[in-house]
């Protein structure tokens, strides 16, 4: 009988086991569901690539750290959409474009393209994103009115305040490439 | 109470008298409005009434809503509208949810912007007949006039007119109601408006991302709030309302499309308009097949294939032909691939758009079953 009880405790020990670790795994699953719903993935990686001095490959934490603006967006409605995120040319200044005075000559024969997940590309040049020149103000975006963006925008889009229309906002946006014409 | 609020968009006119309030959740604009009539509280009651009546038809068999079926999301299950003397429309009933947003009202005519000129169609057109009161305009009134409840409900629609009773005022009243139908919450809105994220499950998310895709490009045409290129609200900027050509057909002979229903061509009888229609919002579009201006797209899935092939192949008389080269075909619609998953995952992410509060609205319904409220 002893035996039996010990046997029948041992089981009910590993019972509760079982059941804390199914518990704790519960936890954990819920807590990276969770995460992943509400920062942008962890393998998430934005490119930056082509004529640059330094090539750069970018995760969510990289953008978290570099400066970063909201900006407001105008809705049917009336109301507003803020979009956070990192001002396209600091990015394109950390892979060493230059941009204000140094900004002339040759670099002026230098083009962008962002390029989306779904293979969708928009293109723009040096010249107009220069703050001295053509001045476009462009944030590569990852939360959208303080929370992640939706799937079929992010993890990060382009977000263009001073665009009529949506479309050279690149969503899905995964990839910059520096093209310079004269060398 | 903000849940059951948003969920259900409501209209109401100020106790003052004043300017109609529309009280309509996040997402949505303010619908544009004739300056010859003004919403009002009372002419929606008394539209909601005129719009189920049906004495507004020649034979009293009929009425607005036998072809716009609340619990249809306002259309009629039918691949091609049929009036009340039993004839054959050339194309299907519309969808009047959203109406209110709508810069181009039917299928193919351009010209057609105002709900007030186009219930006159309905109700007069001999050819088809629809509702069939032509000829009869005078003893339909009449018959409202001696109705005490419309009595009380026209004085009050159109105060200090002498003689409320007009045809004019009839369209008046149905256009204020219909424009009340919105949809403006349903299991997407409260995902993305209202940032529910498990208002939609992970397939239609998917599906979401799919259909934003550039290889789909479904938003391209179905975009904004209501899912459709030809939306139209106070204060909207951008381009001209668009109609498509999207290869349904390539029939031989002098129009691509098979006759009567040539699209805008109709109208403009330019060649390069053969085959162009409106673009319908997708809002409720799992409750309006029959699909296409002719029904001819049975279901979902039927529709699918049609813009994965990138235009209809039709193998047999009479309308054989490849949509596909179709010559006036949009340029967007090129085909995709779509597996199984994708597919099921697009459809899940198409009924999202069904609206429960609107197909349940007690102010949609008819007032003589229900005269909530």
């Amino acid at each position: 009988m002893r035996a039996i009880t010990h046997n029948k405790n041992e089981a009910h020990r590993h019972i509760r086991l079982l059941q804390l670790s199914s518990s704790i795994f519960a936890t954990l699953l819920f807590c990276a569901t969770f995460l992943s719903a509400q920062s942008p993935a962890p393998e998430f990686k934005l490119v930056v690539t082509g004529d640059v001095p330094a090539p750069l490959t970018l995760t969510a934490a990289d953008l978290a750290a570099m400066p970063r603006e909201r900006v407001e967006m105008a809705d049917p409605d009336g109301g507003k959409t803020t979009y956070e995120g990192v001002p396209l040319q600091e990015i394109l200044k950390k892979a060493g474009i230059p941009f204000g005075r140094q900004m002339r000559g040759k670099d002026l024969a230098g083009y962008v393209i962002a390029s989306a997940k779904d293979d969708y590309q928009v293109l723009f040049s040096l010249g107009e994103l220069d703050p001295d020149l053509g001045g476009v103000r462009a944030i590569v975006a990852d939360k959208r009115d303080g929370k992640p963006l939706f799937q079929y925008q992010g993890p990060v889009r382009l977000v263009l305040p001073g665009d009529k229309a949506g479309a050279r906002s690149v969503r899905m946006l995964e990839k910059l490439e520096v093209v310079k014409l004269r060398k | 109470m903000l849940g059951a609020s948003l969920a259900n968009p409501r209209t109401q006119q100020n106790p003052d008298g004043g300017e109609y309030q529309w009280e309509l959740p996040k997402g949505f604009p303010r619908p544009k409005i004739p300056a010859d009539n003004p919403m009002s509280a009372a002419k929606v009651q008394l539209g909601r009434y005129l719009f189920y009546d049906q004495r507004m038809s020649v034979n009293g068999t009929q009425s607005c809503a036998s072809c716009h079926k609340q619990e249809l999301a306002f259309t009629d299950g039918k691949p091609r509208a049929v009036g009340a003397t039993g004839e054959l429309h050339p194309r299907g009933a519309m969808s009047l949810v959203n109406i209110a947003y709508s810069g181009a009202l039917t299928w193919a005519n351009p010209t057609e912007t105002s709900l007030e000129h186009q219930a006159l169609t309905p109700m007069f057109s001999d050819h088809p007949v629809e509702l069939g009161v032509k000829g009869k305009g005078e003893a339909f009134i009449q018959i409202l006039h001696s109705d005490p409840l419309y009595r009380e409900m026209f004085a009050a629609a159109f105060p200090g007119e002498s003689d409320p009773f007009t045809i004019a005022n009839v369209t008046k009243a149905i256009a204020c109601f219909e424009r009340t139908i919105i949809s403006a919450r349903s299991p997407y809105d409260r995902y993305h408006y209202d940032r529910e994220d498990s208002a939609v499950s992970d397939s239609a998310k998917r599906g979401e991302v799919l259909f934003f895709s550039e290889p789909l490009s479904c938003f391209r045409c179905h975009g904004g709030f209501n899912f459709s290129d030809a939306t139209d609200y106070q204060g909207r900027r951008g381009r001209e309302i668009q109609f498509h050509n999207t290869g349904l057909y390539n029939v031989a002979g002098p129009t691509s499309y098979p006759q009567p229903n040539t699209g805008i061509y109709e109208y403009t009888k330019q060649p390069g308009d053969v085959g162009k229609f409106k673009v319908p919002t997708l809002r409720n579009i799992a409750l309006t097949g029959p699909y296409m201006h002719d029904g001819s797209a049975k279901t979902l899935d039927d529709v699918l294939d049609h813009y994965s092939a990138g235009g209809r192949t039709i193998a047999s008389a009479p309308n054989e032909g490849n949509g596909f080269h179709n010559p006036n075909k949009d340029p967007l619609i090129r085909g995709f691939k779509l597996s199984t998953v994708d597919r099921a995952d697009l459809i899940a992410f198409l009924d999202t758009l069904t609206d429960d509060t609107v197909i349940h609205n007690l102010n949609f319904s008819d007032p003589r079953k229900n005269r909530h409220p």
